[in-house]
């Protein structure tokens, strides 16, 4: 394989930051293997986000405007970045680990006869073979495998795990003609419930509340606040979730979202490995609780004892002075 | 309707995880075998959807795996499922996505079904991705992370999670569901449920059987695996009690401004 497809999931002209360190890694896999970086952008909506794109060092981005993308469940997403492939050859295939690229992921896995490498942390290349390193087990174990030269490569890429450096001569864009196929799932309804909350998988600083936050009132009234001084998300443990303190959605760990922000602040949470597995990969761990002994403090970077209820507002307090 | 579960063995998700420092593998002695408990998840919405519809609805459970592990199966048969059929041969070991899902939908296409309910994910460090690859090779549709199944008629509507809401989606049987957390907690199995599943049939295939040539475990993946090793231990970072809840925000504060982390 020597050419690198970046495909790029939208929605209403939007994409994700994880699309734009996507890129800048296909160009450099692309260099190495001495072939093109193309881009794949589909559905109505995806000349907006070409726009958005064209500044970063890669040769060509397609683009499907057919609005079945957005009323037929996936099919149309698979068909074209199938198409797009087997007009490159043997390539490799950089998809989001997102709930819908991972799906995507799957059904590639077989209509081209791919190998795939998940959730992965690190690329290198030689000889048309792609080396990825993927954290498994939630970090207990890194697994490295390569996708072989002479055949289609995936890898789902890790929100979060590569840097971005724009910079690029201006892509070409080629616009694809939409094929108006029917697919076998309807999307009825499509229903927006978050109110356009950052992302947990790409927030740069986590603030995650456990069982000792004793309600969801907590996580409003406290967690948010400093949240918003940072600039980052809300997160929580399972015990949380169950509680219907929050949605799970917002829950971290081995049966929630796996994150890895630069900063994790851990609140009232006590470290459990079902936690653990969801964001042992963070930048820095710091946990405030009150009591010394839980599991948390065995590997947070710092743990502060005492009660959260009194240090967290402190806290936003200095963090929202400190940022002025 | 005929409705096939896939669920996979995996050790106790619950005990402790140890690493073989000279094989690099999950050590599985002395760690209890359990179904993988997102895939108990499947066998309850299964089950729920043969309870009603009713009629000649079956439930079956489908696994690949050793057979060493066949009696962890019984739980499933306890649970309600009507019979099971395993997958096992040494020429599996090794497989990749696109072998396992591989063996699977041919395993899959000769047991028959209306419709195959998969697990959300599994909890051994697999990838998310042999449902959809499984789904392809059985051409079949493939509607992911659903929390409400409804069949009539052979049309299908359900209700999938989304990153930020839901989605309405229907289409036709055949089909492969994958479960969302929130399709409803699996049940205990009943007194009556685990004597009965001590009689039900555990039917056994073979890679021969499916006729899978050469196109399985190590030989027949796409990928090689390099190498299986635990990453540099996390260390334990300083453990501070302040004398007041300020102290110790301006503790965290000046911990983060050395990390240029504020």
């Amino acid at each position: 394989m020597n050419n690198v497809i970046v495909y790029v999931e939208q929605k209403n002209g939007t994409t994700r930051k994880v699309t734009f360190e996507m890129l800048c890694e296909a160009r450099k896999i692309a260099d190495v293997l001495g072939g093109r970086a193309v881009a794949v952008v589909l559905g109505s909506g995806a000349a907006q986000v070409a726009e958005q794109i064209e500044g970063y060092p890669i040769d060509a981005i397609q683009i499907v405007e057919d609005p079945a993308v957005e009323k037929f469940l996936l099919d149309p997403i698979v068909h074209y970045v199938e198409l797009a492939a087997k007009n490159l050859g043997p390539s490799l295939i950089l998809v989001p680990n997102t709930l819908s690229g991972r799906d995507l992921a799957g059904r590639l896995v077989a209509r081209l006869n791919a190998g795939i490498a998940a959730d992965v942390t690190e690329i290198s290349a030689a000889n048309g073979r792609v080396e990825c390193v993927s954290p498994k087990l939630g970090g207990a174990l890194v697994t490295h495998c390569v996708l072989r030269a002479g055949d289609y490569g995936i890898a789902t890429i890790r929100p979060g795990a590569f840097t971005v450096a724009p910079g690029g001569s201006g892509a070409q864009i080629d616009r694809l003609e939409a094929s108006n196929a029917a697919y076998p799932l309807t999307i009825e309804r499509d229903v927006e419930e978050g109110s356009g909350e950052m992302a947990l998988e790409e927030a740069p600083v986590v603030i995650a509340g456990g069982r000792g936050m004793g309600g969801a009132e907590p996580f409003t009234a406290m967690l948010k606040p400093l949240a918003d001084a940072f600039g980052g998300a809300v997160g929580a443990s399972r015990a949380a979730a169950d509680a219907g303190w929050v949605s799970y959605s917002l829950q971290i760990g081995q049966t929630g979202k796996t994150v890895s922000p630069p900063l994790y602040i851990a609140v009232g949470i006590s470290g459990a490995i079902q936690h653990k597995v969801g964001m042992r990969a963070s930048g820095t761990i710091v946990a405030i609780n009150k009591d010394a002994s839980a599991p948390i403090a065995e590997f947070a970077d710092l743990t502060v004892v005492g009660d959260a209820f009194a240090i967290v507002p402190e806290l936003t307090k200095l963090v929202t002075a400190a940022k002025q | 309707m005929k409705i096939v579960v896939t669920v996979k063995l995996v050790p106790d998700p619950n005990g402790v995880k140890n690493i073989d420092p000279a094989t690099k593998r999950l050590v599985r002695a002395g760690v209890e075998t359990v179904i993988n408990p997102y895939d108990e998840y499947a066998l309850e919405a299964a089950l729920q959807l043969k309870e009603r519809i009713g009629g000649d609805s079956t439930v079956t459970v489908f696994c690949m795996s050793p057979e060493s592990l066949k009696e962890s199966l019984r739980k499933a048969l306890a649970m309600g499922a009507d019979g099971a059929v395993m997958l096992s041969d040494a020429a599996l070991e090794g497989s990749d996505v696109w072998a396992s899902a591989h063996a699977m939908s041919l395993a899959l296409k000769r047991i028959g079904f209306d419709m195959l309910v998969v697990g959300g994910l599994t909890d051994d460090g697999s990838t998310g991705a042999v449902p959809g690859a499984l789904a392809e090779f059985l051409g079949v549709p493939c509607l992911t992370n659903v929390r409400k199944i409804d069949v009539a008629d052979g049309k299908v509507r359900v209700e999938r999670e989304t990153d930020g809401g839901y989605q309405e989606v229907t289409g036709a049987l055949p089909m492969l569901v994958t479960t969302a957390l929130t399709i409803g907690e699996p049940r205990y199995p009943s007194l009556k449920g685990i004597m009965g599943a001590k009689k039900k049939p555990i039917e056994m295939l073979s890679v021969t059987d499916i006729g899978a040539g050469d196109a399985v475990g190590a030989a027949g993946s796409k990928t090689e695996l390099l190498s299986f090793a635990p990453p540099p231990a996390r260390g334990a970072g300083k453990i501070v009690t302040p004398e007041d809840p300020a102290a110790g925000a301006a503790t965290i504060l000046a911990f983060l401004q050395e990390k240029k982390l504020v």
